[in-house]
């Protein structure tokens, strides 16, 4: 039985415009598992994003619980979740969030020492990262605007893994970047999931949620469905046709 | 005719629209807009208040010198040596060309003045009694005159306290009879007269009715206390001296030594130019450093509209992109910014002109605390238009040279944002390699990668704090230590002088009194008057000037050797010499050739004046005797208790006079002290405001440019004192180093700005003390000050949220 790693009860965000509350999650029970490459998916407007922020500390929930390991993270205070988010997530975003001002290693090393004072490992750690997604030291001595968005990418992936997240959160981290810059930073995402790590990615784009091996459909801020894939295997017709008939049902 | 009006609209219409685009921009950024307007309102009331005093002080009193008319010179001569032939002499001289004669009563007498008792040398006048020339006037309300009523100078009012109908009295003792004795009038009315209004030059005018006048007289009726005040117009006020030679070598006044040996023969001459001076001179100093210290604000000013409109043209790329891909020339947008900062500076500097105004009274209170001048500026539109103008220029200036950048953005790039990402190239303080604590270091990334600002940033602290440590120095020099703000006159320092009888040995004498207790030195100190290549100075004569306390050479050295002079800064300029020249000094008919070997600060006699061996001078003038004993007392000795005891060990027929020389200075000094003091301590409140606004202004726009880096550090797990700290050190760094910087200039060049300023008073090189803990406590303040102020600022990190950057 696969360890819990997050777990929400009765999980509840919603939006003050104006004079009007708009509630995007709601009620929300759901487990996620260690190792497992999770998939959140739905419609524009969903909650997914908003889901995803909820679950690693960078917003908090409006009501409900939130447990991540051992954690209660639903009501620390800000500074608290900054202390806990680097202590255990790693973020991919869309716009990769790299500080224009730093070297592409700056940037690891930034969040890198933020945790840990040996700074000799984790320059190391850095490095062998920097290996296994591709990019040489050539490229991670350039600034991002110097990269190209796939290389940012993929840079923005060491800095998530850099101080070995429990959980590697993923907003769209395709949905800036062409379909071979995106296979890469794709590829990279599976390979790191396939050694353990624990993923939760949220997209719109089909051949991005192929590489999960759970789909979580939201609509209308609650879980309308979920789909067990099994391992990514590259090229596998049947488990992408069953993910094009579990998101069918769901209406996507 | 149709076209022309086209256009007219055409034109008014485009002007509509870039007055919105302003408006709306000042809207968007109300605080950093608030900030600039609160830092012009400063500068434009610096420097209106500065040019209105630098103008119109001197032309008010010069207005005042039209109306009442005072004379050339005036010669007070006490009534025992106001012979015929004294008379005579003067009415009948070839260069005298009107003379009005008034008596007057003199009295030294102590008055209250604002809860302390001062000494003030008092002239009772007649105010009934006509005058043609050297008129007064009232000032303000005036009273019917009544028994025992005196009408004051206004300064009694201004700094005393004495308001209409109220009691004064004045304490004084009968020089025969040693009884100390009250004369008390009541306050009928106050006076401006241009000779006998100010409390530190000359004597103090008290105008009393008829009747009183007779009474008074009929109280004191010594000789002592009655003089004949001589006003008179000369051909030439170069001649003035000789005049006042011609008295004196008719009454054979102690072999011209100008000490007050025999109060009731002691001839006191004041002229028109010492006058003005002494009344004018301050003012004109506090003004100049006020234009100076309004144009650092300025330049501070100016600097800040630089980065602002260079920040905003970067955060509004976008916007600036969108209105030229909408057909909005360069120019019209160039013409919008520099819209939005002459309204920025315009409100500011109308403001600031305006507050100037109900500013300056305070301003003129203060140098009427040393004056006497009741100085009221109305509105003037030219100055004050000036003033505006100016400022907007200036700005106008500066906006259209940082915006002029507009004109090279491509609109495409600009929609893009492509421009206001910097291209970094270079990576300052690689973290693989660099050592130390995570926020320090970026700290220093981030000023590396910050220069153009960070320069912005040392160049306004430089100023700033070269301003605050002139104030610093300035305040401690009149308040904590006055030492060196005491040597500004040219006076040689000790607590007590006594006027020994000539005629008489004085061996003995002084042999007692420097065995007396609390005596630590006494030495012979004369003031004679001589002719130095042809012109009347004032020389100081010692037997050994090493043993002068009150070193004022500050150039070369005092005489030590036969036929050496040295030489005060003005009248070397005037001489036109220097150390190593030989100068003629003559007395009678005896005359030797002198080197000159020094060169003093002096303001006595209106800087004329020269030190010489006092064995020279006994070859000048064998007749010489020596008279002025400077006594030397311990610290902490009550100079006043020892003047007394001093007259109950000698009678008068050795000791002519004592004069209590430390409550002369302090009660001499104190108006000045008090205007420095104020301006000192004006400087350095000024200074502490603007470094508040400058550095809101640049650390508010620095978060808000770095919204999105901090955002991103706040995702990645940075707290927000993290954040706060880095920035604010990042911020500490330039401080630091302009602060620094600003202090060791203000050591260093203070004392060089205050003799360029005190020049006219004759303080050719100024001494004024450094206090190395004060000037070094100001630093470290400053620099404490703006890291609290920097973290106070940064405060707002708090509301940076990572969820709002990465949702946005």
């Amino acid at each position: 039985m696969a360890k819990v790693i997050l777990k929400t009860n009765k999980l509840n965000k919603s939006f003050k415009s104006g004079t009007q509350e708009q509630q995007v999650l709601k009620n929300l029970d759901i487990e996620f598992y260690e190792g497992d490459f999770t998939v959140i998916m739905g419609s524009s407007g969903a909650g997914k994003s908003t889901l995803l922020y909820a679950l690693s500390g960078m917003d908090r929930p409006t009501s409900g619980a939130i447990r991540f390991f051992d954690a209660e993270i639903a009501d620390l205070n800000n500074d608290k979740l900054a202390v806990f988010r680097r202590q255990n997530c790693g973020f991919v975003f869309q716009q990769m969030f790299l500080l224009d001002n730093m070297s592409i290693m700056d940037n690891i090393l930034a969040s890198g020492y933020l945790v840990s004072g040996d700074k000799k490992s984790i320059v190391a750690n850095a490095k062998e990262l920097f290996q296994k997604v591709g990019l040489t030291e050539m490229i991670w001595r350039k600034f991002p605007n110097q990269l190209s968005g796939g290389e940012n990418q993929r840079a923005a992936i060491v800095r998530a893994l850099i101080n070995k997240p429990r959980v590697v959160f993923a907003d769209e981290p395709t949905g800036a970047l062409n379909s071979a810059a995106g296979n890469a930073v794709l590829d990279v995402l599976t390979d790191i999931n396939s050694g353990g790590q624990s993923i939760i990615m949220v997209t719109h784009d089909l051949h991005s949620a192929r590489r999960g091996n759970r789909i979580i459909y939201i609509k209308d801020g609650v879980i309308s469905g979920e789909c067990n894939l099994g391992k990514y295997v590259s090229g596998n017709k049947l488990r992408h046709e069953k993910l094009q008939s579990f998101l069918s049902e769901m209406g996507w | 005719m149709k076209n022309s009006s086209l256009s007219f609209l055409k034109w008014g219409g485009n002007v509509k629209k870039l007055w919105i685009h302003a408006i709306a921009n000042i809207r968007k950024t109300k605080s950093a807009s608030t900030t600039l307007v609160i830092m012009f309102v400063l500068a434009a009331l610096l420097l209106n208040s500065g040019l209105l005093v630098v103008i119109n002080y001197g032309s008010f009193f010069n207005n005042l010198k039209g109306e009442l008319k005072p004379s050339d010179v005036y010669f007070a001569i006490p009534d025992k040596i106001y012979t015929n032939e004294v008379k005579s002499y003067i009415d009948e001289n070839e260069h005298v060309k009107q003379t009005q004669t008034n008596d007057g009563i003199v009295l030294d007498a102590n008055i209250l003045s604002n809860g302390e008792e001062k000494s003030f040398p008092i002239m009772f006048s007649n105010m009934d009694e006509k005058r043609g020339i050297s008129k007064w006037k009232y000032v303000g309300e005036h009273l019917p005159a009544e028994d025992m009523s005196v009408y004051v100078p206004d300064i009694f009012k201004a700094v005393s306290g004495y308001q209409l109908n109220d009691k004064i009295e004045l304490n004084y003792t009968d020089e025969e009879s040693k009884a100390e004795k009250t004369l008390t009038f009541t306050v009928k009315g106050y006076t401006e007269d241009i000779y006998f209004s100010s409390t530190d030059t000359g004597y103090i005018g008290f105008y009393l009715p008829e009747d009183t006048y007779q009474k008074v007289k009929g109280i004191l009726s010594k000789p002592e206390y009655l003089t004949h005040v001589v006003f008179t117009n000369l051909d030439d006020v170069k001649n003035i001296p000789v005049i006042e030679n011609g008295i004196r070598e008719i009454l054979n006044l102690n072999s011209a030594s100008l000490m007050a040996a025999d109060p009731s023969t002691m001839l006191v001459v004041i002229d028109l130019e010492l006058i003005q001076l002494a009344r004018c001179m301050m003012a004109s100093m506090v003004a100049a450093m006020m234009v100076m210290f309004a144009m650092i604000i300025v330049i501070v000013c100016v600097l800040v509209v630089r980065f602002r409109i260079i920040n905003s043209i970067e955060e509004d790329i976008m916007k600036i992109g969108s209105l030229k891909s909408i057909g909005y020339t360069s120019r019209q947008i160039i013409l919008s910014v520099i819209l939005q900062f002459t309204l920025i500076a315009g409100i500011g500097s109308l403001i600031g002109v305006a507050l100037s105004y109900p500013a300056l009274p305070a301003v003129s209170a203060v140098f009427e605390q040393q004056s006497g001048l009741k100085w009221k500026q109305g509105f003037d539109g030219g100055i004050s238009g000036a003033a505006f103008f100016i400022l907007l220029l200036i700005v106008i200036l500066i906006a259209f040279l940082a915006a002029h950048r507009i004109s090279k953005l491509n609109p495409i790039h600009a929609l893009r944002g492509e421009t206001t990402a910097r291209k970094y190239k270079r990576n300052h303080l690689q973290l693989e390699k660099a050592k130390g604590n995570l926020p320090i270091t970026l700290a220093f990334k981030s000023v590396l990668q910050s220069m153009k600002q960070n320069v912005m940033i040392i160049v306004i602290l430089i100023a700033v704090t070269f301003s605050g440590v002139f104030g610093v120095i300035m305040y401690y020099n009149t308040t904590i230590d006055t030492k060196a703000f005491a040597e500004v006159p040219g006076m040689e320092i000790s607590n007590v002088i006594a006027v020994l009888n000539p005629e008489k040995n004085q061996t003995e004498a002084v042999k007692t009194i420097e065995s007396m207790d609390n005596v630590r030195k006494v030495q012979y100190l004369d003031e004679v008057k001589v002719k130095v290549d042809g012109g009347e100075v004032v020389a100081y004569l010692m037997d050994n000037y090493d043993r002068k306390e009150t070193k004022l050479v500050y150039e070369g050295r005092y005489p030590e050797n036969k036929n050496e002079i040295s030489l005060a800064g003005i009248l070397a300029k005037r001489l036109d010499k220097t150390i190593g020249d030989t100068v003629t000094v003559r007395y009678g008919e005896n005359e030797e050739q002198f080197k000159v070997v020094g060169l003093s600060n002096g303001s006595q006699m209106g800087g004329l004046s020269t030190s010489i061996l006092a064995k020279d001078y006994e070859r000048l003038n064998p007749n010489f005797k020596h008279q002025s004993l400077y006594i030397y007392l311990d610290k902490g000795t009550d100079a006043g208790k020892f003047v007394d005891k001093l007259e109950s060990e000698f009678d008068k027929s050795m000791l002519l006079t004592a004069i209590d020389f430390d409550k002369e200075m302090a009660e001499g000094m104190a108006s000045y002290q008090n205007v420095v003091a104020a301006m000192g301590l004006a400087m350095l409140i000024i200074t502490l405001l603007v470094v508040t606004l400058v550095l809101y202004f640049v650390i508010s726009s620095s978060v808000i440019r770095k919204k999105r880096e901090l955002g991103i550090q706040k995702a990645i797990g940075y707290t927000t004192y993290q954040l706060m700290n880095q920035l604010s050190i990042s911020f500490t760094i330039p401080i630091v180093i302009g602060v620094v910087i600003g202090t060791i200039l203000g050591a260093l060049y203070t004392n060089s700005l205050i003799s360029l300023s005190m020049k006219s008073m004759g303080v050719m090189k100024a001494g004024f003390i450094v206090d190395p803990y004060w000037v070094t406590a100001f630093c470290v303040s400053t620099i404490v000050f703006s890291y609290l102020l920097s973290m106070l600022i940064t405060w707002r990190i708090r509301k940076i949220s990572a969820y709002a950057l990465v949702t946005e």
